[in-house]
């Protein structure tokens, strides 16, 4: 931040001095002027006061660090009991990507409880080094105590850059390690680059997805950035291992908390919209709750799942956990089919990386068609009967 | 049990946002509204008072319009409203404005010589949809969060709450004081009726300035205290259209679509 710095030698009137600020933001003490939190920056004093008496300072630039000294990308290994999440191939393909361009190390941090085992199975995915800290205090993820893991981490290897998935332990840990840290985050980034010079180029949906900003964190190590599950791709599994693994320990006073998980609660035989590879899409073209047993047919007979758009969820016809778009879940299924779906932006941004997208509605004009692969200008009563029908067929013969 | 729900006032998030010829979000005619996420919170928050005893406090960063945010929140169960008005504030990043809520609030303590219990804000807001305040605000001031929460109860100092999850969902106890991001719950925001819009007018609304907050560290605030860089913001690039299917009657579409797809090996 810009200052006003005051020399003292130069001051003729002090009284005189102070009843120049507005904001009553000088003051003497001892006999000398001092500037208290009141001030605006206004520089009246600058401009009316004895030249040289204030002097305003412009925005000194923050001590620049050494990035050499930080080096490095991490992924943060998500689970569950040991069960490793997708999200993070995703991320190590990523992280391996950005790696390159600087000739970094990829490294993931396992943090959990009787995960040794499990841990090898990140090496097939091309880690040079998967740091380790396997103890029963760290069973279940509890915010403090995995911050405390992660700041130990940071503080021995330095890495230069962190990846989180997006998910709800992501997004609460990414936070607290960057306050911990004092650094830098940005969350959901859908398009990561690395520059020369080591900083991140994240590129991230705002406003509901209508802008895209691009951010960086210039002078802060390591630079943090979370990005949601089926944003990026997943390297192919190798048959044999590479790299090692680190087995890292913390001093049992640092994993403290007062935080209990009484228990875990699954949801029962639901499927995810997030893990299906079909997915067909309700919107608010359909009329009544009943019609939805249609399009469910056509999920079944797809071996799909069905979703909706946000009107659908807030009537209540559908669980919150079914909505696609960016008030609800990011979806990359290998098929969607959109039924009465206009198409707004915060819908889109939520699944138009999926391979083969069709939309069905009745409006020429709706803008689902501009990202629909295939568009069929129709009313969706008439054409899902069709589509069961013929799908009928087909699967029959 | 004292409450304290963080708002944010933001663009109203059913308009499109474009940016200005200078690069910046058109936010000129768009209606400022409490951020969703924040409402849920500020319901689930008058729902324990009122299972409880308590009072809550509405504490909000902004301009003099977000007092009519507050106004708002004053009608439908804040007891307390509070503004944190500093331009120098403006451009902060999350940490930032964490830092800012974390010092308000120690302000509050202070004035009121009460402590808060809880600190609810919501999972994130509609605008940058970051949702790292939460979490970031509970490291600052040293205390637990729990974040996603669509039920929460509190007896004793203790806090168990319901987060929501990709699965399902966790049950999770801590200690008070406690941060809790809460995402939409069962049910919605109460509407205000005409009694509490009325009382609410009346209900002052207190100022704070950067200089009332002792613990401010004014290097973290503002633009230039601000870790991450936006350098740059634009609007997405426009998709190129697929191939559109329109025929006569709506079966004839529907068959040839079939017939498209089944030859793309989509089926």
């Amino acid at each position: 931040m810009a200052k006003l710095e005051i020399n003292q030698e130069k001051i003729t009137d002090l009284s005189e001095l102070i009843k120049i600020c507005p904001f009553g933001a000088m003051e003497e003490k001892d006999g000398k002027l001092e500037i208290n939190s009141a001030c605006k920056m206004c520089r009246l004093c600058v401009k009316k006061g004895p030249e040289g008496a204030v002097t305003y300072v412009e925005d000194q630039k923050a001590e620049e660090i050494d990035k050499s000294l930080w080096n490095g990308i991490v992924v943060y290994v998500d689970h569950v009991d040991g069960k490793i999440h997708p999200v993070t191939y995703e991320l190590i393909g990523k992280a391996k990507e950005l790696a390159k361009k600087i000739s970094h190390p990829v490294y993931a941090l396992f943090i959990g409880s009787d995960i040794k085992e499990k841990s090898r199975e990140l090496l097939h995915y091309g880690v040079d080094q998967v740091f380790l800290y396997d103890d029963p205090e760290l069973s279940r993820f509890k915010i403090e105590p995995y911050t405390a893991v992660f700041e130990d981490f940071i503080q021995k290897q330095h890495p230069s850059a962190i990846l989180v998935g997006a998910t709800t332990v992501g997004r609460q840990l990414a936070p607290r390690v960057a306050a911990r840290m004092k650094t830098g985050l940005t969350a959901d980034c859908t398009i990561l680059e690395m520059n020369e010079n080591t900083d991140l180029s994240q590129i991230r949906p705002a406003f509901g997805g209508n802008i895209m900003a691009h951010i960086t964190t210039p002078n802060h190590r390591p630079q943090m950035a979370t990005v949601r599950y089926k944003v990026m791709n997943a390297p192919e599994r190798m048959e044999e291992e590479q790299g090692e693994i680190v087995e890292c320990s913390i001093e049992k006073d640092k994993l403290k908390t007062n935080v209990e998980v009484l228990d875990i609660v699954l949801k029962e035989k639901e499927k995810f919209i997030e893990s299906a590879d079909v997915l067909v899409v309700a919107g608010r073209g359909v009329k009544k709750e009943e019609d939805l047993l249609m399009l469910e047919e056509l999920a079944d007979l797809l071996g799909g799942q069905l979703a909706c758009t946000r009107p659908v969820a807030e009537n209540g016809w559908l669980d919150a956990k079914r909505q696609v778009g960016l008030s609800g879940r990011t979806v990359r299924p290998k098929l969607i089919i959109t039924c009465g779906v206009s198409g707004a932006i915060q819908f889109v941004a939520g699944m138009d990386h999926s391979d083969q997208i069709i939309a069905i509605n009745k409006d020429e004009k709706a803008s689902i068609f501009k990202v629909a692969h295939y568009g069929l200008v129709g009313d969706l009563y008439e054409v899902i009967p069709q589509f069961i029908e013929k799908i009928k067929e087909s699967q029959g013969a | 049990m004292e409450i304290l729900v963080c708002i944010k006032q933001v663009p109203d998030d059913s308009v499109e946002v474009h940016l200005t010829e200078e690069g910046k979000p058109d936010l000129a005619n768009i209606t400022p509204v409490v951020n969703a996420f924040d409402t849920y919170a500020l319901e689930m928050a008058a729902r324990l008072k009122e299972a409880g005893e308590g009072e809550i406090t509405a504490l909000c960063i902004g301009g003099e319009e977000a007092r009519n945010s507050l106004k708002n929140c004053l009608a439908v169960g804040a007891d307390h409203a509070y503004l944190v008005q500093e331009d120098r504030f403006d451009g902060s990043d999350s940490r930032g404005i964490s830092h800012i809520l974390m010092c308000a609030a120690k302000k509050i303590e202070e004035d009121t010589g009460k402590k808060f219990d809880l600190i609810f804000c919501g999972k994130e807001a509609t605008d940058a949809a970051l949702g790292q305040v939460g979490a970031e605000l509970s490291e600052m001031l040293g205390t637990g969060v729990i974040t996603n929460v669509i039920e929460v109860e509190f007896a004793e100092g203790q806090v168990c709450a319901k987060q929501e999850t990709e699965e399902g969902y966790r049950l999770i106890e801590t200690a008070s004081p406690c941060v809790l991001t809460v995402t939409k719950p069962d049910y919605d925001p109460r509407y205000p009726t005409i009694k509490n819009k009325m009382a609410a007018r009346k209900k002052p609304i207190g100022t704070i300035k950067a200089q009332d907050l002792s613990v401010l560290e004014p290097e973290k605030t503002g633009e230039g205290g601000a870790f991450v860089k936006t350098l740059k913001l634009y609007e997405p690039p426009k998709k190129e259209a697929g191939i559109k299917i329109q025929e006569e009657t709506a079966q004839d579409s529907a068959l040839k679509a079939v017939a498209m797809m089944a030859d793309a090996k989509v089926f």
